[in-house]
């Protein structure tokens, strides 16, 4: 009997845990599930696994239980108690050779972007970035099935699926708010497995020496419930105030298109789309964003996205669950003012 | 410190007349640096889509045997006359149009003068992109010694400098060799769209064979609301040129946009199914000098020369202004030449290039036509009045309207005198020669 | 003294791409070729240092032999030495396999001449994978700090520098000893225009053009191309379109009853809750 592995790593930063961790532990156990029948036919166990490092963050380990993990390998050390290349490669890299994985997803953050290209060359491994899709699948010539990894291509133009034939783990890197959140469950029971980390803080590296926090606070675009973006059709960077206004009126924040943050309108950190953030909010709605596949590979899970454009053509529209065709300087104050008069009418 | 950087001849953009003018010099031996401000030769060049192999002949006499960017040859040839429902043609084709190599092929600038600058690097001139020249170096009385260029560190010496800057000649003026800017009354904005078709539809549409014969036309008539102007209809190998040039004081006069002419004309009957189902690859549009005679700036000072469009030498009537850019070009560095075996780039000796522009047909012909673009200036009958009395006219001719021919021909007669009186259209032919012919 | 490595990387104008609309396809024909942005910035800032410290700027490039125009692009930034990794071998290459070849390259280059500080680009706008520096660092060993947007110090005299790296959640200041590796950000450095006698330079180099027999070094088959890719392209296709919601036009139903039928859907599926509350 051999034990499949399905891993995770678990990304914290001072004790928080980025969301992105749970909802790969969602997708593992989908992923699991799909050898499941495979595997039970052999005898083989199928376990979804999380790796976790950090400074006394066992009550993370236990949380990564309730989100659905199997077992924990927690890498407790002060060494780690800050996120640091070398240190954090090296000992990951070293429970991956032990434990040898199958498949290993690392959520696509900037933390998790320095890391996952880093552990993929140490374990010699193929490592697909940013995927957007996953799943198991048979590919001719491999007896067992492969794990399939989507992801955009060529500005999101094309969907490209890449697979890791000869090598393992298969690593994926997987954006926020691609999957779904799994459901927590306060009950479920699984190990914690402590490993050494392996590297002392000589072998770190490097030194950090300060932390400055942002001067403002960044607009948290990934897990806002409601987006209002705006696209090139709002003509001046001044416009994004009426954008903002309709996003206030709806408690929501404002988002944007690329060539609003390659025309220095408006900051990086708000972009909507492959080369900026994915995001998957209650609301989405696109003023004067033309649709590029780009844009729409970031919002195109949004569970209802309603698109103001004056070209009836747009291919906006063709991911909109509602469209206003008409001029968004007309369209965008009427709004705001029929939610206004809704919003009254739910008060009195 | 960085030492100086010498070059024995500075060209200023690489255009036909530029690289024409580098290549001629390099081939000689000389250093020459020729300076572009693009990313690349001929990407913000704009023609109608026409040149001529008489003037690349008389430069690069193999040229055909070094793969020039042509499109297709002319084989068909002459003027479309457009009413506001109708179109007469007067076109030729074969004989002559049939030479081989053929006297004029269509081209797409972006790859003509790319092909046209490699010519002038093969023979050893340094192509010094995404620079643009700002100003000269001048020596102590007052002669070009070099130019200075936007780019930190960024002036080059020569003794010569040749002016090819096109249409836009502020250094031209810089060197106080005409006193104005040009009248909007003597430039016209040509425009036009590039667009994309399968060849065989291409073919089909133009009754051509094969992607070997080519159509070059020029429209007159409803092509820009009876305005003074003129249209152009060019075949390429997977594209169409369709554009016309419009004089700009008309555009301002009568607060016309481009865009709108342009869109109008597309739309015509006799022009619409030419360009039906292609995709548009290119919109974009250029500022033509055609003042001819009267706009030209002195050619030459210590240590430079002007050539091609910064020097508005440009036919209007014949849509000849490449060729003159590139012998033009040709003469100017023949010039330089004499000038360093020489040693002595004053005016005298530049004056040379004036002698030899006069020998040949450029300054001749631009003599020749000097009224012309007054003409059209006070005779906008030619663009509207005309084309629609010749469509009618022979409307009627090849009607059976069941009328006897007599009645007929009163009623076409009626078509052009209800347009223009008699003596007027005598006097507008009279024009029309003169203009043409000089006299 | 100082030696700064910079990798770059040629890569479609992406702003640029259209897709043909009869066939779907990616038009490439007639999309110009660029030096990969964030590399473009991470070269202005080594240059930046060159000149502050005296020195030498080599950059590396893994591709084709047209990428040659790019590492003239970078002799005109004001690079000193260029190098191409150019070997039809080399073609197919994934991150892993890329990283193999510039990381053998590279660990030449400082055989030669040890060099300071690696410059990357934080990705590349083809791909967007940002493996390959991380891999590189791997491979030879070195700290790397990735999203750089400043390098505050580099003090060669100590051997360590200090950059500050931008995370989602703070600018981080981080001392590493010499040599390291940044990725860097746009933010780090503006791109400058180049001064003319580097443009002339730049015309008249030849780039330096290492394959798998010629050159300093000797790769092995088994690690680049295809060969040395874990990964392959499984299959490509244009993401599947869902059945599009309908539209309601201002200029034909007016403006405000278009914005009330829209919101009543979006009200009917349950979205504006929320913001309404329970009453609607």
């Amino acid at each position: 009997m051999t034990t499949r592995r399905f891993w995770v790593f678990i990304e914290q930063v001072a004790g928080n845990v980025h969301p992105v961790s749970w909802e790969l532990l969602g997708v593992a156990r989908d992923l699991a599930s799909q050898v499941a029948a495979a595997a039970a036919e052999k005898g083989d166990e199928v376990v979804v696994e999380a790796v976790l490092l950090g400074d006394k963050v066992e009550a993370i380990a236990q949380e990564a239980i309730g989100y659905g993990a199997d077992r924990v390998y927690l890498l407790d050390d002060p060494v780690v108690a800050y996120y640091r290349n070398c240190p954090y490669y090296k000992g990951i890299a070293a429970v991956a050779e032990k434990y040898e994985p199958e498949v290993f997803l690392i959520g696509a953050t900037i933390l998790g972007r320095d890391l996952a290209g880093a552990v993929a060359t140490a374990l010699h491994t193929g490592l697909t970035a940013d995927c957007t899709g996953l799943e198991m699948d048979e590919v001719r010539g491999v007896k067992h099935k492969l794990l399939l990894a989507t992801r955009p291509a060529f500005g999101g133009n094309i969907m490209a699926t890449i697979v890791c034939r000869k090598h393992t783990p298969q690593m994926s890197s997987v954006r926020p708010r691609v999957f779904p959140m799994p459901e927590y469950d306060s009950e479920a029971e699984g190990e914690i497995v402590h490993e050494p980390l392996g590297v002392t803080e000589e072998g770190a590296l490097a030194c950090i020496l300060e932390f400055i926090h942002h001067k403002e606070e960044s607009v948290d675009i990934e897990y806002a419930d409601i987006i209002v973006a705006g696209g090139r059709g709002l003509e001046t960077p001044d416009n994004f105030q009426l954008i903002q206004q309709l996003a206030d009126v709806l408690g929501g924040v404002v988002g944007a298109s690329r060539p609003c943050i390659d025309a220095g309108w408006i900051s990086s950190a708000q972009q909507v789309g492959q080369s900026g953030k994915t995001v998957r909010p209650k609301l989405y709605i696109a003023a004067g964003i033309s649709g590029a596949l780009q844009h729409k590979v970031g919002m195109q899970n949004s569970d209802f996205i309603i698109a103001i454009n004056s070209d009836p053509q747009a291919p906006i529209f063709e991911v909109a669950d509602v469209g206003i065709v008409g001029d968004l300087f007309q369209v965008i104050p009427a709004m705001i003012a029929q939610i206004e008069a809704y919003k009254q009418e739910a008060t009195t | 410190m960085n030492k100086r950087i010498e070059f024995d001849a500075i060209v200023v953009g690489a255009g036909l007349a530029g690289s024409a003018a580098a290549l001629v010099m390099a081939r000689e031996g000389l250093n020459v640096a020729l300076v572009e401000r693009g990313r690349k030769p001929g990407g913000k060049n704009y023609f109608g889509g026409g040149i001529y192999t008489h003037a690349i002949a008389e430069v690069l006499p193999d040229f055909m045997e070094r793969k020039p960017k042509f499109e297709r040859p002319v084989t068909e040839a002459g003027f479309w006359f457009l009413a506001e429902d109708g179109l007469t043609k007067m076109v030729t084709q074969g004989g002559k149009l049939n030479a081989e190599p053929a006297d004029a092929y269509t081209a797409l600038r972006a790859d003509f003068d790319l092909w046209w600058a490699e010519q002038a690097q093969a023979a050893g001139a340094l192509l010094i992109p995404k620079t643009t020249v700002v100003d000269f170096i001048r020596a102590a009385g007052g002669a070009v010694v070099g130019v200075v260029t936007d780019r930190p560190e960024g002036e080059i010496y020569a003794p010569v400098v040749i002016i090819s800057e096109g249409v836009n000649n502020l250094l031209t003026q810089k060197l106080g060799l005409i006193d104005h800017d040009l009248e909007p009354a003597h430039q016209a904005l040509a425009f036009k769209q590039v667009i994309s078709l399968n060849p065989k539809e291409i073919n089909a549409r133009f009754g051509l064979p094969d992607a070997n014969q080519g159509v070059a036309v020029s429209v007159l008539g409803d092509v820009s609301l009876g305005l003074p102007g003129m249209g152009f209809v060019y075949t390429n190998k997977k594209t169409i040129s369709v554009g016309l040039g419009v004089m700009l004081d008309t555009l301002a006069e009568y607060q016309l946009r481009p865009y709108e002419i342009l869109q109008r004309y597309l739309e015509h009957p006799a022009i619409a199914p030419l360009v039906a189902g292609g995709q548009l690859l290119e919109y974009g549009g250029h500022l033509i000098p055609e003042g001819g005679w009267h706009d030209m700036p002195q050619l030459y000072t210590d240590g430079a020369m002007v050539t091609g469009d910064a020097a508005s030498m440009v036919n209007a009537l014949h849509w000849e202004g490449t060729n003159m850019a590139i012998i033009s070009g040709k003469l100017a560095a023949e010039t330089a030449l004499e000038a360093h075996q020489q040693g002595n780039f004053s005016a005298r000796t530049l004056a040379g290039y004036e002698a030899r522009l006069k020998e040949g047909f450029i300054l001749k012909d631009m003599k020749q036509y000097r009224r012309f673009s007054r003409f059209l200036e006070t005779h906008p009958e030619f663009m509207g009045t005309y084309p629609a009395f010749l469509n009618d006219a022979l409307g009627n001719f090849f009607s059976a309207y069941g009328k006897p021919k007599r009645q007929l021909f009163t009623e076409i007669y009626q078509s052009l005198t209800g347009r223009r009186s008699l003596l007027g259209a005598a006097g507008d032919m009279l024009s029309m020669g003169r203009a043409v012919l000089g006299w | 003294m100082f030696h700064a490595l910079v990798a770059i990387k040629q890569v479609p104008d992406t702003t640029n791409i259209r897709i043909d609309p009869e066939t779907g396809n990616l038009v490439r024909e007639g999309v110009p070729a660029i030096m990969n942005p964030y590399d473009a910035h991470a070269l202005a800032e080594a240059v930046k240092w060159k000149r502050k410290l005296g020195g030498k700027v080599t950059v590396v490039s893994m591709g084709p032999p047209s990428f040659t125009t790019t590492i003239r692009e970078a002799i005109e930034l004001g690079a000193d030495r260029g190098i191409l990794l150019s070997d039809r071998k080399f073609a197919g290459a994934d991150t892993l396999a890329t990283s193999y070849v510039l990381a053998a390259a590279i660990e030449v280059l400082h055989k030669e001449e040890p060099i300071s500080l690696l410059f990357f680009g934080k990705q590349a706008i083809d791909g967007d994978t940002a493996q390959v520096g991380p891999g590189v660092a791997v491979r030879l060993d070195l700290p790397i700090f990735t999203y750089t947007t400043k390098i505050r110090e580099i003090d060669l005299e100590n051997g360590f520098v200090t950059v500050e790296r931008h995370t989602e959640h703070w600018v981080e200041v981080v001392e590493s000893p010499l040599p390291a590796m940044l990725t860097c950000e746009k933010e780090i450095a503006e791109i400058p225009y180049a001064p003319l006698p580097n443009l002339i330079r730049s015309l008249r180099y030849e780039p330096e053009i290492w394959t798998m027999s010629e050159g300093p070094l000797e790769f092995d088959k088994q690690q680049v191309g295809v060969l040395g890719s874990p990964t392959i392209v499984f299959k490509m296709d244009t993401p599947p379109l869902p059945e599009p919601g309908e539209k309601f036009n201002a200029r034909e139903v007016g403006v405000e009853k278009a914005v009330k039928l829209a919101l009543d859907k979006a009200a009917a599926a349950g979205v504006l809750q929320a913001v309404l509350g329970g009453a609607q």
